[in-house]
């Protein structure tokens, strides 16, 4: 099967056509046009992508399959994990945060929920004692700012 | 001699109290990387840049720890090696020939121990030959112009698939994206491209959150789908019991395998584990019917190692020198470079001689301080090897979290770095490398800088690009940097396949 390679191709070819039309709006310059204007490189990089995409939509290498049903929906709920972890970082604070994503990963990977949660409240704890103490660097506390020490 | 002058004043710098202490904890900590599963050389100094930026350090602390850290985890890499047969890299697969039976025959501290010596002596060798030669092709690169920087970024790109790399115009495709993503923000001449109007972009695509996103978090996924959570069993090492003989023994061994890695590690396109690979076969025809090679011989062990660490020390001469990386790890030092606003290349030689001599009297005193660590430490980065990934993978995400976060305390930037996570697992999916990409990112600006330079001097006559031999010369090479892998890549490949008998992993 080499459908993988074509389809990636195809899309690269689109992008090449949306990148170079970018290049088209870019308003002229101060000081007028130049021998090498901000559309220049762009538009060399244009031709070179949208011909060696064509090269993988002629030449495709064999496909690498791709993790359909279970192992999925295991990289979908890792990758909403982490953009969870990304929203609540500054509402829940940084050691809460921490607690659930890096638990809930450690868990999905194959860890008892009680080890994986463990796992994911000390290191929430340690790497914020480290930084806010040692490097003084201060990470968000979210929910748990009545524990602030000043 | 001014070279030895120079140096003197880089041991100054390196000699600091709190340089050695950093240069320590730098070789300590990539030795960790190396030995963990899961992280690469590449990716471990990738997630220590940002948390180097938070620290506060001196430039050349920065890079002096990084540089250590760079050394440490090709130690590191060889450790699962020999022990699990699992080369912790693509270099370090050759090590596994002779490293595993040795660790069968219950000489696993012996295999360590040599290797760690092999290693010393690679580097060594490497950063002398780094001393003697980075001085003069910094000189001859100072006649370099516009146009001759041009064609020698295009050869970075071509050849840094490697001749043995499978299919280049993946790296061009990988190349082209990088460079657009470069592209993206305001530009030298005051206009916005591609921004959409975003306030957070104008500024451009941040290179650390790039890499960090596509190292760090596609390993996690690439984990989550291999299911390989579960820990390695626990193993255990013999007491040492080395003479002084079997290390004479394996001198010359190290001596070839160094020399020959380093100059695998200048050249572009070769690489470190075409170094390891000549490295080997040279060992197996000097030493011949007498060498029991594949079976536990130390030479098979000391060869390859030496050139193995031979050549990355020799991938630091074209980066520290030319501002052109050869390999994914020095491409990750050249981003630590330019974000500590010193400008690779012929210049720094001049301008920043402190940090460039520093750094290179830090490689000469790692590896003491690697050697030193390794030997009596080596029981303790063994037992990290059986820490289990399904804990460690979500710890490492969780560092790269709090290291870009804390470059700008924005969120913005995080979702960033997930979504060049994902697009970094869909690329390596694709077997699509992801170095190019980065590579593009970091020399976008210069490359560009350059082409309007050579423009502006002839005015907007293109055939300057490769009107001088020198640059035809790159050109030429670059040529042929794409094409001699369909000629050569697929010989060479085989012959490296049927003599480790597996595959490899995916190098990067």
């Amino acid at each position: 099967m080499t459908f993988n390679d074509r389809i990636f191709g195809v899309l690269m070819i689109a992008l090449a056509v949306a990148y170079g039309w970018g290049t088209t709006l870019f308003p002229e310059p101060f000081g007028g046009a130049e021998s090498v204007g901000p559309e220049t490189f762009p538009r060399l990089l244009t031709v070179v992508l949208a011909l060696s995409s064509l090269y993988l939509i002629v030449r495709p290498d064999p496909d690498n399959a791709w993790p359909w049903s279970r192992t999925g929906v295991e990289l979908i709920i890792a990758v909403v994990v982490l953009v969870f972890y990304t929203m609540l970082l500054q509402p829940l604070g940084f050691i809460l945060s921490t607690l659930l994503a890096v638990g809930t990963l450690c868990w999905r990977m194959g860890a008892t929920p009680v080890k994986a949660y463990l796992t994911g409240a000390v290191a929430g704890i340690v790497v914020f004692l480290i930084f806010n103490f040692a490097l003084d660097l201060s990470l968000p506390l979210g929910l748990l700012s009545f524990l602030e020490v000043s | 001699m001014e070279t030895l002058g120079y140096l003197i004043d880089g041991f100054g710098v390196a000699l600091a109290p709190h340089n050695l202490m950093f240069a320590l904890l730098g070789a300590f900590l990539g030795t960790l990387i190396g030995a963990l599963p899961g992280l690469g050389p590449a990716n471990g100094v990738a997630i220590l840049i940002p948390l180097a930026f938070t620290l506060g350090l001196a430039p050349e602390t920065a890079l002096i720890m990084l540089t250590a850290v760079y050394a440490g985890a090709m130690y590191g890499g060889r450790i699962s090696s020999i022990l699990l047969n699992i080369p912790g890299d693509e270099p370090a697969m050759m090590t596994c020939l002779d490293g595993y039976p040795m660790a069968q025959q219950g000489k696993a501290a012996e295999a360590l121990a040599i290797s760690a010596v092999a290693s010393f002596m690679g580097s060594l060798i490497a950063t002398i030959g780094l001393i003697l030669l980075a001085p003069i092709l910094a000189d001859f690169a100072l006649t370099f112009g516009p146009a001759e920087y041009f064609a020698l970024f295009l050869l970075a790109f071509a050849t840094l698939g490697g001749i043995t790399g499978k299919n280049p115009m993946k790296t061009v495709v990988a190349a082209c994206i990088g460079l657009m993503i470069a592209t993206v923000g305001i530009d030298n001449t005051g206009v916005q491209r591609y921004t959409f109007g975003v306030l957070e972009l104008y500024e451009g695509v941040d290179f650390i959150i790039a890499i960090v996103g596509l190292f760090a978090i596609s390993e996690l996924l690439f984990f989550i789908e291999e299911k390989a959570g579960g820990g390695k069993q626990k193993m255990s090492v013999n007491k040492l019991t080395l003479s002084w003989k079997d290390i004479r023994a394996i001198m010359p061994s190290s001596i070839r395998g160094g020399v020959l890695g380093f100059i695998a590690g200048v050249l572009p396109g070769a690489g470190a584990s075409l170094g390891s690979f000549i490295g080997y076969t040279l060992e197996k025809k000097v030493v011949g019917s007498k060498g029991y090679f594949g079976k536990g011989d130390p030479r098979g062990v000391a060869g390859p190692e030496a050139g193995n660490n031979g050549a990355s020390s020799g991938a630091l001469v074209p980066m520290l020198t030319l501002g052109v990386p050869g390999s994914g790890t020095t491409a990750v030092l050249l981003a630590l470079l330019i974000s500590l606003n010193i400008t690779p290349g012929p210049l720094m030689f001049t301008q920043n001689a402190d940090i460039v001599w520093g750094v290179i009297a830090a490689l000469l005193i790692g590896n003491f301080l690697l050697l030193v660590l390794n030997i009596p430490l080596v029981g303790i980065f063994v037992k990290l090897l059986s820490v289990p990934p399904m804990y460690l993978l979500p710890i490492v995400t969780m560092i790269a979290f709090v290291g870009i976060y804390s470059i700008s305390n924005t969120t913005f930037d995080l979702y960033f770095m997930v979504a060049f996570g994902v697009a970094g697992y869909v690329l390596r999916k694709l077997e699509i490398p992801l170095v190019p990409v980065i590579l593009g990112l970091l020399l976008g600006p210069e490359m560009e800088k350059n082409l309007r330079h050579a423009m502006d001097i002839s005015d907007g006559d293109w055939t300057i690009l490769w009107d001088s031999g020198l640059a035809l010369g790159l050109w030429v090479f670059a040529g042929l940097g794409l094409i001699l892998p369909y000629i050569v890549g697929p010989l060479l490949r085989r012959r490296m396949q049927v003599s480790t008998g597996t595959g490899g992993p995916e190098g990067d």
